[in-house]
Formats: C-alpha cells, sequence, structure tokens
C-alpha cells in the first residue's frame, strides 16, 4: 500500500501528464498507480478527471484550443484504459447518460467529439452515434438506454434545420427527456426558439448545463 | 422596421460600382453581394438542385445571373466548385454531392491521407488542369470571360487545403505531435494552389482575375495564434505575394469565423490593391477597419444564421449597424452575409439585404 504522500505523487502526476499533453506519462503513472494498490477511483477522478476540468479552464481562456484539448484528451484515455477496468464497482455511483450525435446531413463531428471528451471526463456514460445520424436514431438510442439527456449538434446552417425536427421526433416518444444542441451557427435563442432545454456555447460549458438540465428535470418530474 | 422606402434608382449598373469601388473612384451607394463563394440559394431559387450549384458550372452560372437580376444585387456569379472538398478530389480521396434536405454541401467521405505514411507519399496530381474541381472551375470562368464579368479563381488556401487532405481532426494533432508533416502538407498544398494560378493566367488577362478563397480552419474556434503565425501565416503570404506579382490585383479573402487573435498576422498578409476582405459576425467590423481599411475594402457580415432563422427585422437591423458602421470604411464596404449563405434562407428575409442598402447605403 502506498504512502499517502505516494499516492498524491502519482495523483498529481496524472494530473499534470493530462494538462501538459503527455499521454505516455499519464500511462506510466496510471500503471504505478495500479502496481502500488492506489485506488483506481481516486486516481480517476482526482487526477484525470481534475485535469480535464483545467484544460476546460485553459480551452475558456483561450490559452488551450482544439488541438491542446484534443491532445489532453489522449492522455486522459491513455489513463482511462488502464484504470477504469479496476474501478471497483460499489465506488462507482449510478452513472448520469448522454445520448449524443451530430445530426442528419452533417458530417462536421470535432465539436461533438470534444463536447464527449468532456462528458467522459465528468464520469458520464456517453452514448455516441457518431455523425451525419438520421433522426430517428436518436429516439432509438434514448430510449434503449433511458438516458437524461440527449445532445443533438450541427455545424452547418442547413443541417441546423433538422434539429427543430429531431427534438419534435425525441419528445413525441418521451415527454422526461432535456435536449441539449449546440455548433457554430446556433445561439441560445435559436435554441429555445427551435424548444431545446439547453445550449452550450462551447465543450466545456456543455457539461455544467447538462447538470443544470438534469436537476431542473429531476424537479419537474418530482412535481409532476 | 421603419416605414417602407421606395427603392431608389441605381445611377450606376452592378459592373460600373464593382469597377468604381476596385479603381478607388466614388460610387452611388453600398454595393450588396447576396452570398461570397456558396451559391445554393440561387439554384434552389430557379428549381435546380443544390448538387448543381457545385457540379454544373453552366446551371450554377445562369441560375446566379437570374438571382441576381431579381434582388438588384451587386454580386457577379461566383464558382464554388468542390465545396469544402476540393483537396480531397484533387488528391485522390472520395467525397459526395449534397441530396438529403439537410446537407448544404458536398462532404468528404474518405481523405486521400489517413496516416502519417500517406502524408509522406502525397505527390502533387500529375496535371494540375484535369485535377479534382479544376476542370469545372475553368469551364465556370469562361463564362464569366464571355459575359465581360471579373473572373473568379479558385484560390486554394494553403491550410484548407491540409484540412482537406487529411482532416481537421488530424490536422489538428499533428500540428503540435508531427509539425513536420504538416510542413510538407502545406508545401505541396502552396505548390498545387500556385500551380492553378499559372493556369489561370496564361488563360486570362490578370487583371479581370478575383481570386476568392477562405479560411475556416485558422480561426480560433480552431486553433491558437501561435499555431497561425507557425503554420498558416508563412504559407498563405507567399500564396498571396506569388500570386499578385503576376499581375492580379485582387484578392477576395473571407477570414471565416472567430478570428480576432489573428487579425494582427492577417494585416502582414497583402491584399492586392484593393483586396476584399470578408468577416463573419464574429469579428467586430470596426476593429476590421483598423486593421484593414487603408489598403483592403471591408465585406460583410451579417450573420447567416440570423437571415435563416430570424424575422426580417432582425436581419434589417443587423444590416443597418453594418452599413452605418463601415459605409465609409477608406477603401469602401460591400454588405453581404458573413459566411455561406444557406440554401433555404426565407426570400423575403435575403431581401432585406437590399432594402437596408437602399434605405441607409447612400453616399449622397
Amino acid at each position: 500500500m502506498a504512502s499517502e504522500e505516494r499516492t498524491q505523487e502519482l495523483i498529481t502526476g496524472l494530473y499534470n501528464a493530462v494538462v501538459a499533453m503527455d499521454e505516455e506519462a499519464a500511462a506510466e503513472f496510471s500503471q504505478a498507480v495500479l502496481e502500488e494498490g492506489i485506488d483506481a477511483y481516486d486516481a480517476v477522478t482526482k487526477g484525470l478527471a481534475a485535469a480535464m476540468d483545467r484544460v476546460g479552464e485553459l480551452y475558456v481562456k483561450q490559452e488551450y484550443f482544439v488541438p491542446e484539448l484534443l491532445l489532453c484528451s489522449d492522455a486522459l484515455y491513455a489513463g482511462l484504459h488502464i484504470l477504469q477496468p479496476h474501478i471497483k464497482i460499489e465506488r462507482v455511483q449510478a452513472k448520469r447518460q448522454i445520448v449524443i450525435g451530430v445530426v442528419e446531413g452533417d458530417i462536421h463531428d470535432i465539436g461533438k467529439n470534444l463536447v464527449k471528451i468532456m462528458f467522459e471526463a465528468a464520469s458520464w456514460t456517453v452514448h455516441d452515434l457518431g455523425r451525419d445520424v438520421k433522426l430517428e436514431r436518436f429516439v432509438e438510442e434514448q430510449r434503449k438506454t433511458n438516458s437524461d439527456i440527449v445532445a443533438l449538434s450541427a455545424l452547418m446552417t442547413t443541417s441546423m434545420l433538422a434539429i427543430p425536427e429531431a427534438i419534435r421526433m425525441i419528445r413525441e416518444h418521451d415527454t422526461n427527456v432535456a435536449i441539449m444542441v449546440g455548433g457554430a451557427p446556433l445561439t441560445r435563442d435559436i435554441a429555445k426558439s427551435y424548444g431545446a432545454d439547453g445550449y452550450a456555447d462551447n465543450a466545456v460549458e456543455a457539461v455544467q448545463e447538462a447538470i443544470r438540465m438534469i436537476c431542473q428535470l429531476r424537479e419537474s418530474r418530482q412535481n409532476s | 422596421m421603419a416605414e417602407t422606402k421606395q427603392i431608389r434608382q441605381d445611377r450606376m449598373t452592378p459592373i460600373e460600382r464593382m469597377n468604381a469601388l476596385l479603381a478607388g473612384q466614388p460610387i452611388d451607394r453600398v454595393p450588396v453581394w447576396l452570398w461570397l463563394f456558396s451559391s445554393g440559394f440561387a439554384a434552389l431559387n430557379v428549381g435546380y438542385s443544390l448538387a448543381e450549384s457545385y457540379n454544373n458550372p453552366e446551371k450554377s452560372f445562369w441560375a446566379q445571373l437570374w438571382t441576381i437580376e431579381m434582388y438588384g444585387s451587386d454580386d457577379f456569379p461566383k464558382p464554388s466548385c468542390g465545396g469544402n472538398c476540393e483537396a480531397a478530389w484533387a488528391f485522390g480521396g472520395q467525397f459526395k454531392w449534397p441530396t438529403s434536405r439537410y446537407e448544404q454541401a458536398p462532404s468528404v467521405v474518405r481523405h486521400p491521407v489517413e496516416s502519417a505514411e500517406d502524408a509522406q507519399k502525397l505527390e502533387l496530381p500529375r496535371d494540375v488542369k484535369t485535377a479534382g474541381s479544376i476542370p469545372l472551375y475553368m469551364q465556370f470562368a469562361k463564362l464569366q470571360e464571355r459575359f465581360g464579368l471579373p473572373i473568379s479563381l479558385p484560390g486554394f488556401s494553403p491550410i484548407e487545403f491540409v484540412r482537406g487532405t487529411c482532416g481537421l481532426e488530424t490536422l489538428c494533432r499533428w500540428l503540435v505531435r508531427k509539425p513536420e508533416l504538416v510542413h510538407r502538407l502545406l508545401r505541396l498544398a502552396t505548390d498545387y494552389g500556385l500551380e492553378v494560378v499559372r493556369y489561370w493566367v496564361d488563360t486570362f488577362a490578370p487583371q479581370r482575375i478575383i481570386v476568392q478563397t477562405w479560411l475556416p480552419s485558422a480561426s480560433n474556434q480552431v486553433i491558437s495564434p501561435n499555431h497561425f503565425r507557425t503554420f498558416v501565416l508563412p504559407y498563405q503570404k507567399e500564396f498571396h505575394e506569388k500570386i499578385l506579382a503576376t499581375g492580379i490585383k485582387h484578392i477576395c479573402c473571407h477570414i471565416c469565423g472567430e478570428q480576432n487573435l489573428n487579425l494582427p498576422y492577417w494585416a502582414r498578409i497583402p491584399m492586392g490593391n484593393p483586396g476584399i476582405v470578408s468577416f463573419g459576425h464574429e469579428v467586430d467590423l470596426t476593429k476590421a477597419i483598423k486593421y484593414f481599411g487603408d489598403s483592403c475594402i471591408i465585406a460583410g457580415n451579417v450573420e447567416p444564421a440570423v437571415i435563416q432563422t430570424g424575422t426580417h427585422e432582425q436581419v434589417y437591423e443587423l444590416c443597418r449597424q453594418a452599413i452605418e458602421k463601415v459605409k465609409y470604411a477608406p477603401r469602401g464596404f460591400i454588405l453581404m452575409p458573413g459566411c455561406g449563405l444557406p440554401p433555404a434562407v426565407p426570400p423575403y428575409n435575403l431581401f432585406m439585404l437590399k432594402k437596408a442598402v437602399n434605405d441607409f447605403g447612400w453616399y449622397d
């Protein structure tokens, strides 16, 4: 069993590896965590996930941009792949789930991928449908997984016209689901006019917005 | 909206107005372009398919001409043959034309560069005249020549071409992890773009050519100003300098998206005398004047999403604000959408650009 000091050293190492975009170091520290008997759950939440929060801050402050965010996420996944199988089931709370995808007609998925990374870093289960997704697939996946949130993305002004249609289809099957939208041409006003429950301007804001939406959803479930 | 005003009689034809603007002479009113390079709206407007606005130069040309006539705008027909798939097409990737109701442009199915090894092996197409979309662009340019219009030259920006060969996500990773590969691809892309320039200059009088170029991948929504300085600035600058050295006078450059942090670098890139620089709504046009006003005509920047989903009053108001802010820019102003015009915008919303120019854009 590692000392408290050594545990802290490894967790800090993981944190720094992610922020520094160092995949190799993230894997090495993760391996050391396992070998030295440190709780994998703590290493993920206090090391890897906390680091992605910091990365998000750097992105919002325009110190990091998309390349840096992608490379930090590579380091994150290098650590997660090693640690996740060793997280004791009793440590895992019921995970929040989200269905995500780029709507039909649109192949631009880098924004959606960034949002997915931020949700995975925040320990959500992400059901990623990919890009150019037929609208009925969002309905099917939400029903299958019973996810609280569906997130729809579009980069083009034409493909964004699929969003209100997707929202209508999802609601037709389940009114008890929150829908978030995002993508370059969208704004909070447009999101509202489309009937979405939430909107995020960037990947970092998306998780906070989703948490707010879930609280609202639970409140409305309790009231109904 | 203010009361309905009668449309005033123009004192110049659109061609006279554009020629005078480019020559630095007085014009009667602010010119209005309804679209920059993507003319899907015009194709749908006359009953053609969206794909034909890209792959059928004859139909695209006439659809634009008729739509310009209908709206009384100052556009001239401009080609966008491969959309964002130019590089994939020219270098052996796969792409598809838009067919579904939610598609706006051709989209890449397979990039020609999928690995570092592919990037090392990539070579220029043997004959630029037959590469990718070039035959379509040439067909379009010959129509422009025949009708006495400015001749469009597709100015393939090096960074966009590299994005088109390997995809944006790979490009982003390689900017940090494999910069040498990015530089190799940028060299190839620059050389390819310059071969296209030579082909045009050998075919048409350089004075009649206007280069059209755009760079969404260089925006700060994607890359940092440091990456811009290292990977975009040197190649784009070389590209523009060599274009202008051929005798071509004007480069029409769409500085796409949020590029505020890049503007000091953009200001080092020559655009011609004058150039035309257009901006998205993310860049304040007052700031644009600060960087480019002395050497370039400023164009922009009505938010396309508002033209598509807003009310006509909102569109009119955005136009009014833009005109009042930039009307007296030293080299002039062109009112236009801040990026590609969505093909399915409400026609009356689009008419607001013309109406606002009529109400606020006269110089007397």
